[in-house]
């Protein structure tokens, strides 16, 4: 290997020949990357691009910004504010039962924790629309819970859980909850239980060293989660259109609607970069809210 | 801040394994105390059951005459200094010292005050302001150890704290530390395995062994006067040679009558099982049987030399077979006196040298 | 770039005639015929009762297919060469399509108003099924059968959760058959009117169900106690023996309909399997195999004798299609999307 590149550069060792090699080491590097680009470029820049071009391209295929204008109707209105309403909840909810259980988690022996982790991913294995059908049976006016309450005497009249924002909410929280859960756990895995004793010895109490120490480390985590459950609620269709009871409108639902009920592509496209614009600028506030940057020293 | 402590009757069963046995300990007003053993013999546990992290089974420890147990370990007033640093990596270095400081609800200015009083202590100032994931091993120690005392704790416990940094770092924070604590005067409890550390750094030395407290002595008395083999051994390179009792109380080794020390006890505690503890550096040579009468004399064979840069190593052996070192300055190597292989020599070593110990634990 | 694609369709052709003489008689004997509709239990009853029929008599091949809407359908003709020749469609997306220009003319001389309404046919569709969206209702919760939209609306008389559809198509029919707005004079739709309708039937209402699936699970599971349904949809859950019924009254009749793609490469088949599926003899069929739809050829009735109880499963039989309204396929496809719209906002809000 030596032999031929030495020969390539006649020999010498000189400037030129490390200038030469340092280049073609760059090129391997690139050319390592490039079925990640072409992937990259096909399936996403291209199509967002194209996205782009149609929102401004109106009904008589003349440059137009009738389909944003549109979107000042009170029904995009409302529907936008649901869909980030729901996003938030979903997200704060999943956060406030996801992270005590990747605590709990991260606590236990590996072998135990192993066992349980299996209980969280599980859902992952049955598909979204069977778990939705599945809430469907619990949470409806006969259903189980319901039924058990009035059974019990708790209630009188059974409660609406489903077909509402309620049912929508659940339903939501449960498929997402495990992407609020691993990423947390492994993050938490990787805090030291030393720093804990360390906080305990210089005086703070157990809840003190965890809010003074465990919680901001876990922070990369809880960025993370709270990330990925946010932006895949955004994006939700399946669930909230079963248990939403027509009532919840999300905004993967208009944009299907203006595909499928209007034909209307363009108005569809402007939908789609509203929603990738405000998700960018959201995904940004949360870096500011989080630091995760800061995190380990502030480069 | 200079408190007594005395530990009590402490055990501690992990199932049916127990870790600590029936340990007591009086550690003295501002003491430097190294809990010295090898790992897994409960010196740790020992550590961590003072720091409060791990409950004992029974036992009592007394802070300056007040129960120490009872209290969470937030509130036992312990600085901490751990073997991988511990430094909250989400803090600069002045937010880590700052930290306990902050707990207490000292005003701003005082905490300024004592951060940098600290961090003069362990030389570190200008690193105020640095990430802590930019300071190299021994500075990370520096501010763990800055953190644990900024607050004056009452102890200061240090968890094999020095053993992560390389040989030469660590040689110069042991004398770092031990100046630090000439000046605090805090009672100080440290843990190592590192037999020669303990030497270098402690007023006294507890060795652990098997969860047992062995031996609590000052560091010359553990090293001279061992009162085990495994204390003789861990301590020190150790050549032992059985010793035969005599009815009469008088002991030998090989059929030579031993000339034994003159302090009390030397022969009172030899027992069935007894060893005669020889270590290198305190053993001479001579062609002929030495024939003074405070020096026990043993012929062997010599078997190599080994040249070690300061001195030089002479392994020889016994008429039963087996070796015995002997370090040789190069003064006495310049005298000549390094035998050839297989030439015979006399071993001797002064009576006062010749450690008998018990061959239990 | 086009040139180079040219190029590779001529020789692919070329190879397609070539292959195709050396098979001469086989392809010849039987026409085939692609038929793309919609999917599900719907499907096996149009296929039994118009497709195989009508291409048995023709002697066609049939080859099934499945399409997602109108949008799907222009994206072919757009392409300059649909696979499907042959459509299934909702009424107003037949309309929708005319209008686009999206299909083949069809040749309707031979069909009257006496046969086919003019309403359900246009100049390049003909409608090929009635179906009903009727009011259901649980008699375990509902102690008195209801009659009208009007009851429906009515909550101190009729106590019970209410369930109707989220889309607007009959749905703002129903709302203002429900105001007292006459039978007759539905059309043009008063939007604002429905609208407003509904916003005062909201509080009662426990969902707008969205597909039919889950309008049958509503009812079927008690969820909701009253609900305007496809009568299609209600009957299987009467026959499991749940304690449903449901009534014709003030039913809306919608049509399904048949189309050709422009440009499809059987059209002259597909036109001819088209009157085959509309004519009398075949519509026939949708009286004895299709329950709760209906032949849209009123001739239909003539070409046998059908018993009592299938003819009072046909929602466009005499005693059943007088009760209903019939939509205008048309006032859909030209103002659906605007009501559309109203209609989610009106349900959000």
């Amino acid at each position: 290997m030596t032999g031929m590149i030495a020969a390539a550069s006649s020999g010498t060792a000189d400037a030129s020949y490390f200038a030469r090699a340092e280049r073609r080491e760059a090129w391997s590097f690139a050319l390592l990357a490039l079925p990640g680009l072409v992937v990259i470029g096909l399936l996403l820049i291209v199509p967002v691009g194209w996205l782009f071009v149609l929102s401004f391209i109106g009904k008589d295929g003349g440059v137009s910004l009738e389909n944003y204008a549109r979107l000042a109707q009170p029904v995009y209105v409302i529907t936008f504010v649901t869909t980030f309403q729901i996003a938030g909840i979903v997200t704060l909810g999943s956060i406030l039962l996801g992270y005590p259980v990747a605590y709990l988690l991260s606590q236990l022996s590996p072998r135990a924790a192993a066992i349980c982790m299996i209980f969280v991913i599980l859902p992952f294995w049955t598909s979204v629309l069977v778990r939705t059908y599945a809430w469907l049976v619990l949470l409806q006016r006969r259903g189980l819970i319901n039924s058990w309450l009035v059974s019990l005497g708790i209630i009188n009249e059974p409660i609406p859980l489903v077909n509402n924002f309620i049912g929508t909410t659940i339903g939501m929280l449960h498929v997402l909850l495990p992407f609020m859960i691993l990423p947390l756990y492994s993050s938490m895995k990787t805090i030291d239980g030393d720093y804990l004793k360390a906080a305990s010895s210089c005086g703070a109490s157990p809840m003190r060293a965890f809010w003074d120490v465990f919680f901001p480390l876990s922070r990369p985590g809880l960025f993370a989660g709270t990330v990925l459950v946010f932006i895949l609620s955004l994006g939700f269709y399946l669930t909230p259109a079963l248990l939403g009871g027509g009532r919840v409108s999300m905004w993967s639902m208009q944009i299907a609607t203006n595909v499928s009920t209007y034909s209307n592509w363009g108005a569809a496209s402007a939908l789609g970069v509203l929603l990738l614009v405000v998700t960018i600028a959201i995904l940004a506030a949360l870096n500011k809210v989080f630091r995760v940057d800061k995190l380990y020293g502030g480069r | 801040m200079k408190v007594p402590v005395s530990i009590r009757g402490l055990s501690k069963k992990f199932g049916s394994f127990e870790a600590l046995k029936d340990i007591n300990l009086d550690i003295a007003p501002g003491e430097f105390v190294t809990l010295l053993g090898p790992s897994g013999s409960g010196k740790t546990t020992l550590l961590q059951v003072l720091a409060g992290f791990v409950t004992p089974t029974s036992g009592s420890i007394l802070v300056a005459g007040e129960e120490l147990l009872t209290r969470p370990p937030h509130q036992r007033e312990i600085g901490l200094v751990f073997q991988n640093y511990a430094l909250f990596p989400h803090m600069n270095v002045f937010e880590n010292i700052a930290y306990p400081l902050k707990l207490r609800r000292l005003p701003r200015s005082e905490i300024e005050t004592r951060v940098r009083g600290a961090l003069d202590m362990v030389r570190l100032s200008q690193f105020i302001d640095r990430p802590v994931d930019k300071l190299s091993g021994g500075q990370k120690q520096r501010v763990a150890l800055a953190r644990a005392i900024v607050f004056e704790p009452r102890i200061l416990l240090m968890d094999e704290s020095l053993s992560a940094l390389d040989k030469k770092l660590r040689e110069q924070m042991q004398i770092e530390l031990r100046h630090l604590h000439e000046r605090l005067h805090t009672t100080t409890v440290f843990v190592t395995h590192d037999q020669r550390e303990a030497l270098t750094m402690s007023d006294r030395i507890a060795v652990i062994n098997n969860g047992a407290l062995i031996q609590f002595d000052t560091p010359r008395a553990i090293y001279d006067r061992p009162r085990t083999r495994f204390v003789a051994d861990f301590v020190g390179e150790t050549t032992f040679l059985p010793v035969e009792l005599g009815t009469s109380g008088g002991a030998s080794v090989f059929g030579t009558p031993l000339r034994l020390p003159d302090h009390a006890g030397a022969v009172a505690a030899a027992q069935s099982d007894s060893w005669l503890a020889l270590r290198p550096e305190k053993l001479a040579l001579s062609p002929a049987a030495s024939p003074e009468t405070n020096v026990n004399s043993f012929s062997a064979v010599a078997r190599e030399t080994i040249f070690q840069g300061d001195s030089l190593l002479v392994i020889a052996g016994f008429p039963d077979g087996q070796s015995i070192a002997v370090r040789l300055v190069p003064q006495e190597a310049n005298r000549g006196l390094v035998p050839l292989p297989g030439q015979p020599i006399h071993i001797n070593v002064h009576r006062n040298d010749s450690i008998l110990v018990s061959g239990d634990v | 770039m086009a040139g180079m694609a040219d190029k590779a369709r001529r020789r692919i052709l070329a190879i397609l005639v070539a292959s195709s003489a050396l098979v001469p008689c086989v392809a010849a004997a039987q026409d085939s015929v692609t038929v793309a509709g919609y999917g599900g239990a719907m499907r096996k009853g149009f296929d039994a009762a118009l497709v195989n029929p009508a291409a048995q008599k023709l002697s066609l091949k049939i080859r099934s297919e499945t399409h997602s809407d109108l949008p799907s359908i222009r994206v072919q003709v757009q392409s300059g060469a649909p696979a499907w020749d042959l459509v299934h469609l909702g009424g107003d997306e037949c309309a929708r399509g005319e209008s686009e220009g999206l299909f083949e003319p069809l040749d309707l001389s031979k069909i009257d108003d006496a046969s086919v309404p003019a309403a359900a046919r246009g100049k390049s569709w003909v409608a090929t099924n009635y179906y009903s969206v009727v009011l259901a209702w649980r008699t375990d919760k509902v102690k008195q059968p209801p009659k009208s939209w009007a009851d429906f609306w009515d909550a101190k008389a009729f106590p019970g959760r209410r369930a109707i559809a989220g889309l607007a198509q009959e749905t703002l029919e129903i709302a203002l058959l429900a105001d007292g707005v006459p039978k007759d004079k539905l059309y043009p739709l008063d939007v604002e009117r429905a609208l407003a309708a509904i916003k005062r039937l909201k509080p009662q209402i426990g969902v707008f169900w969205t597909t039919g699936a889950q309008s049958t699970q509503l009812i079927k599971d008690g969820e909701v106690d009253l609900i305007a349904i496809y009568g299609s949809r209600v009957s299987p859950v009467i026959e499991d023996g749940s304690a449903v019924q449901f009534t014709y009254d003030q039913g809306i009749l919608g049509y399904g309909c048949i189309a050709i793609p422009k440009g499809a490469k059987n059209a002259a088949k597909a036109k001819e399997l088209a009157l085959a599926m509309v004519s009398p003899e075949i519509q026939a069929n949708i009286i004895e195999k299709m329950d709760n739809y209906g032949p849209v050829n009123a001739k239909a009735y003539e070409v046998r004798k059908f018993t009592s109880e299938q003819l009072a499963k046909t929602n466009s039989s005499p005693q059943n299609a007088g009760k209903q309204v019939l939509i205008d396929a048309a006032w859909w496809a030209k103002n659906g999307d605007k009501a559309e719209e109203a209609f989610k906002s009106a349900i959000l809000q």
